[in-house]
């Protein structure tokens, strides 16, 4: 029998999924909309205003686009109405792709270099699982896409990423960190010199480079540099007398006194919150500067059953797992679990020489939905 | 930093890889319930329920997803505004429904199902449980792809311009995790 009727419905049904049909059925969708709250309304002349540049781009993209389907060859195939594939729009001026300006949306091919100048920036669509938002002064390259795993190298400049692929699909590689997108929306930016800092607006993102991983979560930035690999992260509404003092200590001179001095600083200020920062120092710092971190986060975060200030200590990697678990950013197993199917360079510090991620063989897995 | 996304539609459709009518439509909406306008969230709401539901199924008790669903849209009417590209409205609610999932597993609160062996045996119902229980053990991708076709009701060509998969690799999943399921089930029913 084909499988037709399980595809679209169509030719002889299959008495079997008939029947699940109709078990399932009960299990169906079928709710109202909640009563969603009232919302406060925008000022109509503020939604007027904002509607102005919109409509002129809209109108001004009509144009250009009537003017290039005029002038385009009548055999000239059109763009796929849907496509798997990456592509990218300028949002404004004429961004690059392989050397060449676009003026309409174009696709990008794995090795494909996208650059945007001081007046231009480009939307990407990644694939069928996020987008993109290019800033002007960025240049990225497309290393590898394919169902289940997209990766791009982010040389300098500045992206928005919006990525609603399963956490783990998604990396960036910079000049001095690895990002791994856990399910979010973030900024990243790259400086001339190959550093970085990422802002996380949803979900969150991993940070690494080598052996040093960081986390950041919705609401927090980290900090990376080349040749340290990422920072510690810290919430954004932190103040700064405890930003500066953590950054001193991530990227200082690395002289011990001035180092306990600045520790002492963001022990003094970090609040319950910024548990998330004191997690990270524990594998940071050392001695008897490690005992006042595990006391700061133990008064904040009580360690969970079974972490023990002895194997904290230590650096217990599954006693920190499981205390990070505690901080309620999310699953410290799902990081483990990606980990493992992606490697990084050997030395990430190499710009646009890098070689290309080297993914580990994945077992033969079932087709992955884009949700 | 950023700028607006103001594409055309023909743009929009090619970089978001979705029908172009439905992208519109959903744009044209998400502006009005930015706006303040409830009845077209609520249009949205009904648009894109069965798959936010069809994702929580697949990862949740029964009894919970359609708390789920409601708590995910309504989360996203609080947030809205934070929504810079209103064509990704479905990708955006179908991130905010798998986190809300994995919240609801971290705060475990999970409800039990009905224990197969207190249902009458040949009932619909004990049926319809083991069903969803044995489709709820297979991979992920297959998980959410039948209970798609089977509970809520969507063809292969839906589901695959709903989830942005090719057509081939939506029938290859049908394909594939109907195979598991009838060995499941038919496993089962050789045990009893």
């Amino acid at each position: 029998m084909s499988d037709d009727y399980l595809w679209d419905g169509s030719g002889e049904p299959d008495p079997e999924i008939e029947r699940l049909e109709n078990r399932l059925a009960r299990y169906r969708h079928d709710q109202a909309p909640p009563e969603f709250p009232e919302r406060a309304k925008r000022r109509e002349w503020l939604v007027r205003w904002r509607l102005i540049p919109s409509l002129a781009a809209a109108a001004l993209a009509l144009v250009v686009m009537g003017v290039w389907l005029g002038r385009r060859p009548s055999k000239e195939p059109g763009p796929p109405a849907k496509s798997a594939a990456w592509s990218v729009a300028s949002l404004a001026g004429s961004p690059s792709v392989a050397g060449r300006k676009i003026r309409a949306a174009v696709r990008l091919a794995v090795g494909d270099r996208l650059e945007t100048d001081a007046a231009s920036s480009a939307i990407v669509n990644v694939s069928s699982v996020g987008q993109l938002e290019v800033e002007p002064n960025t240049e990225l390259r497309l290393l590898e896409t394919r169902e289940g795993a997209h990766r791009i190298a982010l040389d300098r400049g500045v992206i928005h990423a919006m990525i609603w692929a399963p956490p783990g699909e998604f990396l960036v590689s910079t000049p001095s960190a690895l990002a791994v997108d856990l399910g979010c929306a973030y900024t990243l930016k790259v400086d001339d010199r190959g550093a970085g800092v990422i802002r996380v607006t949803f979900g969150w993102v991993g940070f690494k480079l080598g052996r040093r991983e960081s986390f950041i979560p919705e609401g927090a930035v980290c900090a990376t540099r080349p040749g340290v690999g990422p920072g510690t992260p810290h919430f954004e509404d932190s103040s700064k007398t405890f930003s500066q003092a953590l950054e001193r200590l991530d990227f200082g001179s690395g002289n011990h006194a001035a180092n306990s001095t600045d520790l002492k600083t963001v022990l003094a200020e970090a609040r319950p919150r910024d548990a998330l920062t004191l997690w990270h120092l524990l594998t940071r710092v050392e001695g008897g500067e490690r005992i006042l971190v595990y006391r700061r986060l133990a008064a904040y975060v009580p360690p969970p059953a079974g972490v023990t200030e002895e194997g904290v200590l230590s650096g217990d990697p599954h006693m920190l797992d499981a205390w990070w678990d505690k901080l309620g950013y999310g699953e410290m197993s799902w990081w483990r679990r990606w980990e493992r199917t992606w490697t990084e360079p050997a030395n990430s510090a190499a710009g646009s020489s890098a070689p290309p991620l080297t993914l580990a063989p994945l077992t033969l897995p079932p087709v992955r939905a884009s949700f | 930093m950023g700028c607006a996304f103001d594409l055309s539609l023909w743009q929009r459709s090619f970089v978001t890889g979705w029908p172009e009518n439905a992208t519109a439509e959903d744009a044209a909406l998400v502006k009005a319930a930015q706006a303040g306008d409830r009845p077209a969230f609520e249009a949205l709401y009904r648009r894109h329920a069965r798959m936010v539901h069809g994702l929580l199924l697949a990862r949740v008790a029964a009894a919970d997803a359609d708390d789920l669903v409601q708590e995910v849209f309504l989360q996203a009417w609080r947030r809205l505004d934070s929504l810079r590209d209103p064509a990704a409205f479905a990708g955006w609610v179908l991130t905010l429904a798998r986190r809300r999932a994995v919240d609801h597993y971290r705060r475990g609160v999970q409800t039990a199902e009905l224990p197969e062996e207190i249902l009458s045996e040949d009932s619909p119902r004990a049926e319809a449980a083991a069903a969803l229980a044995a489709i709820r053990a297979l991979p992920e991708a297959y998980r959410e792809t039948l209970i798609l076709r089977l509970v809520e009701g969507m063809t292969g060509p839906e589901i695959a311009a709903r989830t942005n998969l090719t057509p081939a690799s939506v029938r290859v999943n049908l394909h594939r995790g109907m195979k598991l399921l009838r060995e499941a089930l038919g496993g089962s029913k050789a045990r009893e």
